[in-house]
């Protein structure tokens, strides 16, 4: 064709055409995906993601918490949490019949299900904690609802944990508890949630619209990192000697307001044992377990019931050890001798002139002595093993108000002690907190009255006197270690500061064993062992409503004397027994603990002969020897031989081998079955006699006693016997007796 | 020049097999030429095999495009399958599914495409008037088929299904490009310029409204824009056209039209809007989860077959917003890549067709690769969110079997073209 000039046109059109739409076109569309992909690129990229991804936490496995052997006290084990995903549901139909069935296997209730299974959404927690035979009824179902609604999507089993605490109520108040959300509420659970935690991993899985899982490579997990294990420095052998003792003293001398034991290893300030009775069982926390408590809030109207429980609760956890303050009495007589020693105010050579009350300055009313007869003039050391509070009120004078606030900040008395464990709190000192003290009130702290202290301050102080003058940190976690066992943490002793010279502790020493072993605090004697101690009686200043007032009964000390091993504090507060004195109420729980705990720490002992003479042997075993044979055999243990039968060899004994009895205790060797099936024995009344009248009453009838709560030198009187008066038993029979002592040596013991 | 001013059907033949015997001659020549010299040195004189002789330059076929044609081909072929076969698996319980028979028709449609590559394009020339109204005839049938998804604007052919529009497309970009031929020498006036095409451009709206197919509508009133501006209509109608398509805008704009139009084309250009109706976010869906497979997708992309949107979030991924799993899969990046690649075949395209022997080829050639060149820009806006979702594919990306070999037979109509071409092929 010829048409150039039109030709020419099309192909100048044309090319602007090109150039119009690769660069307007192309460049708009290529504008448009560069805004989308990257400046709106990360908030769609966000969207999206809300859209696909589904999160799912995986719980850590808590730690594990440990006494120092290594036996478990807290552990976590694998529970399952069902959580529903309602939005898939279909029809009314399934919804009804997933409520029903879901709330038969869980015991929950069916409209309460119901509910849940009628929201909108991909994540509904219908019970947590499931243990695995309800999880398998669950798995179950949910098959079924895949095979017979094509739901096998709307239950989801996640792993969960749940703590177990073996020994239920041991050690509760120290060890504590976890929160249904698995965070710790109490003591080490609480104190050291963070590093029992561990930290949560998580899935990231990329599901399709109908939530069913992506294939490929979207799928994210984090793993949890599980918690750390922590040792304690408790040991639980020592914790339930303890316990055992704490709940013995608390029904004897019906103590009102719970009781503590801590007992602190002096060298390093590791807690061995810390015993809160009654303490509650924490695998059920949320019980009250005092049932006269629980009795009393029942009785409550309705509208006070609630908040008396939360009340009685919170008591029920609160750990005594360190959370309550009390005056310390008596007890703290042993920090003013520090002072005194330390100050040169007292010396060997010192005596103080008891009258029976004392007027601190001119002006001042007199303050009695627990024995308003006096005390006569007295040395240091019977001063304190008469627990004189004049005598100390004279030291406390001549140490003056200024050195008594120094010597009291370096006990440690002034500031928490810092052990590891929660709710620990302050003293409370006179006046402001600055240290002033009137005269009145110098006079008063020098036999422990009108300030408060918590119990851990009081036996790391006595512990720091037992230690030659070093001051510990108290600590309760001796290890933390990782879930593989690697140590992630250890503790090592903390020396605080020195207080006082060694010279001055033994002073101290010296005075507290006379103390423990003649003195006031002879119900703390433990026999074999050198124990230093000293009783104290604090008055609470409460009063009860008959007008007598409130008290604490409380033993501190340790033992050996000479190289001192654990220091313990027994305090049981408002005993209405019949006594309240430390002396009769504490002392004996003090010298019971400590008579297992040194034998269980291989603290040789060293008895007297006199203690030898006392003490109770085994009983072999005879049978199956000849009757001459066995009889010589029992009398070369120390035993008295008694045969019955006429048999001739021995076919049975009681008590049976390895069983202890005291020295000249009964062995009944039985020959033949007839004089097995005749020999019974009415158990005689062995109440209200010495240690000596038991025995030989015993004796009378070829029964055995086991002598419990009297010193080596078999002072007390018995109050109740382990088989009761009258029942029938076997000749030979262990009866155990508990003796306290004579109240007349407690008597006043400030 | 007059003489030509009535020119017949009679003489356009005879002027078509004139080209057509020297032609037949010039290969005849050259194919005795490269048998005597077989070490004839450069691009042009390498010895063929038989099978090698039908791709070989001798034939005349332009290989740059039909080599870009088989690239996109290709990638669309792999990009589709990777978006489809999630849908495809839980929608036909195949993944499959849409892979084999795209496959089968790619595989037909480049039988297809190299058929009309060797069909002398000129004889269109004759089927222009029939096709278009072959055209009008089955965009009216489509109307009382059965709607699917709402619309009419298929038709079942045995297995396959025809979209009425991609043939009216086609018919009205062959019938221009026939009519400025034949009245070459007037179109700058209104009669033979404007009129034709605000006729058959009317008829068409009309029907395409009725369907509906309003992306259908925009392609073609651009297509016939095109066609009218390469074939020399004056610049002054242009003005007012766009002056009457500005002005509506506005006046839709100042009465609140445009905001009901929008709502209207499936949530136009508010899919990331908060708070959106119950309603409105169905419809907005699609849209809403092509922006997300972009955002996802970003710089680089999530790499291949690992988009997430195409796990049934997006629907249908496989048609018009496949694009949008290729930026979830290849980033900006892959996206801007397979532009260029486009942007090379419509180049590539129009210098061909602007080298063709005769106007109406020059004519035509643009056409239709323009109209690929459009559907691309176009598809990108509308997964963009930049203009409604009403259903434009992406040429060799999209499934449908009718449209790829439609599509292709075009390639190939293109591919004829460049036999006569005086362009450099290889």
């Amino acid at each position: 064709m010829a048409n150039i000039g039109s030709n020419r046109t099309v192909i100048s059109r044309s090319k602007k055409w090109l150039v119009v739409l690769l660069l307007v076109g192309f460049g708009l569309a290529i504008g448009r995906l560069f805004y989308f992909s990257i400046i709106k690129g990360d908030e769609l990229q966000q969207k999206a993601y809300s859209l696909q991804l589904r999160d799912t936490t995986i719980s850590a496995k808590r730690g594990s918490i440990y006494d120092t052997n290594g036996k478990t006290l807290a552990q976590s084990a694998t529970v399952w949490q069902v959580v529903l995903a309602p939005a898939y549901f279909k029809t009314d139909e399934q919804r009804t019949y997933v409520a029903q069935r879901l709330a038969e296997i869980l015991d929950l209730d069916q409209n309460d299900v119901y509910e849940k299974t009628k929201e909108k959404t991909y994540y509904s927690v219908v019970k947590r904690k499931v243990e695995t035979v309800e999880k398998d009824k669950v798995l179950k179902l949910s098959q079924e609802l895949a095979k017979k609604y094509n739901l096998g999507n709307v239950i989801e089993l996640i792993e969960d944990y749940k703590r177990y605490y073996p020994y239920g109520d041991f050690a509760s108040t120290i060890i504590g508890f976890t929160g249904m959300d698995g965070v710790g509420r109490e003591g080490i659970e609480y104190q050291y949630d963070t590093q029992l935690t561990g930290t949560p991993g998580r899935v990231i899985t990329a599901k399709d619209v109908h939530g069913t899982e992506m294939p490929y490579k979207y799928e994210q997990k984090i793993d949890a990192q599980d918690g750390n294990n922590i040792t304690l420095t408790i040991d639980e052998t020592i914790q339930h000697i303890m316990e055992k003792y704490l709940q013995q003293g608390i029904k004897q001398h019906k103590v009102q307001d719970r009781a503590v034991a801590i007992m602190m290893e002096v060298k390093t300030g590791a807690i061995l044992g810390m015993a809160v009775e009654g303490g509650y069982d924490l695998n059920d926390p949320f019980t009250i377990a005092d049932s006269n408590t629980q009795k009393e809030i029942d009785k409550l109207p309705n509208s006070e019931k609630e908040a008396a429980e939360v009340e009685a609760l919170q008591k029920q956890w609160r750990n005594k050890a360190v959370a309550d303050t009390y005056y310390p009495g008596s007890v703290f007589k042993v920090i003013t001798s520090c002072m005194g020693w330390s100050e040169g105010v007292i010396t060997d050579s010192s005596t103080y002139t008891c009258t029976g009350s004392y007027v601190p300055f001119e002006g001042a009313s007199a303050i009695h002595c627990h024995n308003t007869a006096g005390h006569g003039t007295q040395t240091y050391k019977q001063a304190l093993s008469n627990s004189c509070n004049p005598a100390f009120m004279m030291i406390g004078q001549a140490v003056g108000a200024e050195k008594f606030w120094e010597y009291y900040q370096a006990f440690g008395f002034s500031e928490k002690t810092g052990i590891d464990l929660p709710g620990e709190q302050s003293d409370i000192f006179f006046g402001d907190g600055s240290g002033k003290m009137q005269p009145m009130d110098l006079a008063v702290a020098s036999f422990g009255q009108n300030f408060a202290i918590t119990p851990i301050q009081m036996v790391t102080a006595i512990s720091s006197v037992g230690n030659g003058g070093k001051l510990m940190q108290p600590y309760i976690v001796k290890e933390i270690t990782d879930s593989d066992g690697n140590v992630v943490e250890s503790k090592t002793p903390i020396v605080k500061r020195q207080v006082v010279s060694e010279e001055v502790t033994k002073k101290v020493i010296d005075a507290m064993e006379e103390n423990a072993t003649t003195g006031s605090a002879k119900n703390g004697y433990v026999a074999g062992y050198k124990v230093a101690g000293k009783t104290g009686t604090s008055e609470k200043k409460i009063y009860h409503n008959d007008g007598s007032q409130e008290y604490i009964a409380s033993f501190c000390g340790f033992a050996p004397a000479d190289d001192p091993q654990v220091c313990l504090l027994v305090y049981l507060d408002d005993p209405v027994g019949d006594s309240y004195y430390g002396s009769a109420v504490a002392a004996p729980v003090f010298a019971n603990i400590m008579s297992e705990v040194l034998p269980y720490l291989n603290v040789e002992a060293e008895y007297t002969e006199e203690e030898i003479a006392q003490m109770d042997t085994t009983a072999e075993n005879y049978v199956g020897k000849s009757v001459s044979e066995a009889e010589n055999l029992v009398s070369s243990g120390g035993f008295t031989p008694v045969v019955m039968g006429s048999g001739d060899t021995v076919i049975s004994q009681v008590p049976t081998a390895q069983s202890r009895l005291p020295q000249q205790g009964t062995v009944v060797l039985y020959t033949d079955e007839e004089s097995m099936s005749d020999d019974v024995v009415e158990v005689p009344d062995l109440t209200n006699m010495t240690v000596a009248q038991a025995n030989s009453t015993a004796a009378m009838y070829n029964l055995n006693i086991s002598v419990v709560g009297s010193n080596a030198d078999g002072e007390g009187i018995s109050y109740s016997q382990g088989i009761k008066a009258g029942s029938k038993v076997k000749s030979g029979t262990v009866i155990s007796v508990n003796f306290e002592q004579d109240s007349n040596y407690g008597n006043g013991v400030m | 020049m007059d003489s030509l001013r009535y020119i017949s059907n009679e003489r356009i033949k005879d002027y078509q097999e004139s080209v057509r015997r020297a032609e037949r001659e010039a290969a005849v020549r050259k194919r005795r030429s490269e048998k005597t010299s077989d070490s004839d040195s450069g691009s042009r004189g390498r010895k063929k095999g038989r099978f090698y002789g039908f791709f070989s330059q001798q034939s005349g076929m332009d290989m740059p495009f039909f080599f870009l044609v088989i690239i996109l081909l290709v990638i669309g072929l792999v990009m589709m399958f990777s978006a489809s076969y999630a849908f495809a698996y839980y929608t036909m319980g195949d993944s499959y599914y849409y892979l084999i028979r795209q496959g089968i028709f790619a595989a037909v449609g480049i039988v297809v495409m190299l058929l009309f590559s060797r069909i002398d394009y000129r004889i269109l020339h004759k089927f222009a008037v029939i096709i278009l109204g072959i055209a009008f005839l089955l965009a009216t049938v489509v109307l009382f088929l059965p709607a699917v998804n709402n619309v009419h604007r298929w038709i079942g052919v045995g297995i396959f299904t025809i979209q009425a529009s991609e043939i009216l497309k086609f018919a009205i970009v062959l019938f221009y490009a026939h009519w400025a031929i034949v009245h070459y020498d007037k179109m700058d006036t209104f009669v033979s310029g404007v009129l034709p095409a605000i006729i058959i451009g009317g008829i068409s709206i009309i029907l395409l409204v009725m369907e509906p197919h309003y992306s259908a509508i925009v392609i073609m009133t651009l297509l016939l824009a095109i066609m009218m501006w390469i074939s020399g209509v004056k610049v002054r109608w242009f003005v007012m056209g766009a002056g009457v398509v500005v002005a509506a805008f506005f006046i839709m704009q100042v009465t609140g039209m445009l905001k009901y139009a929008m709502e209207r084309l499936d949530g136009w250009g508010m899919a990331l809007e908060e708070n959106l109706s119950s309603d409105m976010q169905t419809t907005v869906w699609q849209t809403m989860n092509s922006l997300y497979a972009i955002g996802s997708g970003g710089l680089t992309g999530l790499g291949l077959g690992q988009s997430r949107e195409k796990y049934l979030y997006l629907p249908e991924p496989q048609n018009d917003f496949v694009f949008s799993i290729v930026i979830e899969e290849l980033g900006l990046i892959g996206g801007i890549i397979i532009l260029a690649i486009f942007a090379l075949l419509v180049w590539r395209g129009i210098m061909i067709s602007l080298r063709a022997k005769d106007r109406f080829g020059m004519l035509l050639g643009v056409g239709l690769v323009s109209q690929i060149g459009l559907q691309v820009v176009l598809n990108i806006l509308v997964i963009t969110d930049t203009l409604p979702n009403t259903g434009i594919s992406l040429p060799f990306f999209s499934y449908g079997g009718s449209s790829l070999i439609m599509l292709l037979a075009q390639m190939g109509i293109v591919l004829s073209i460049s036999r006569n071409s005086n362009i450099n092929k290889t």
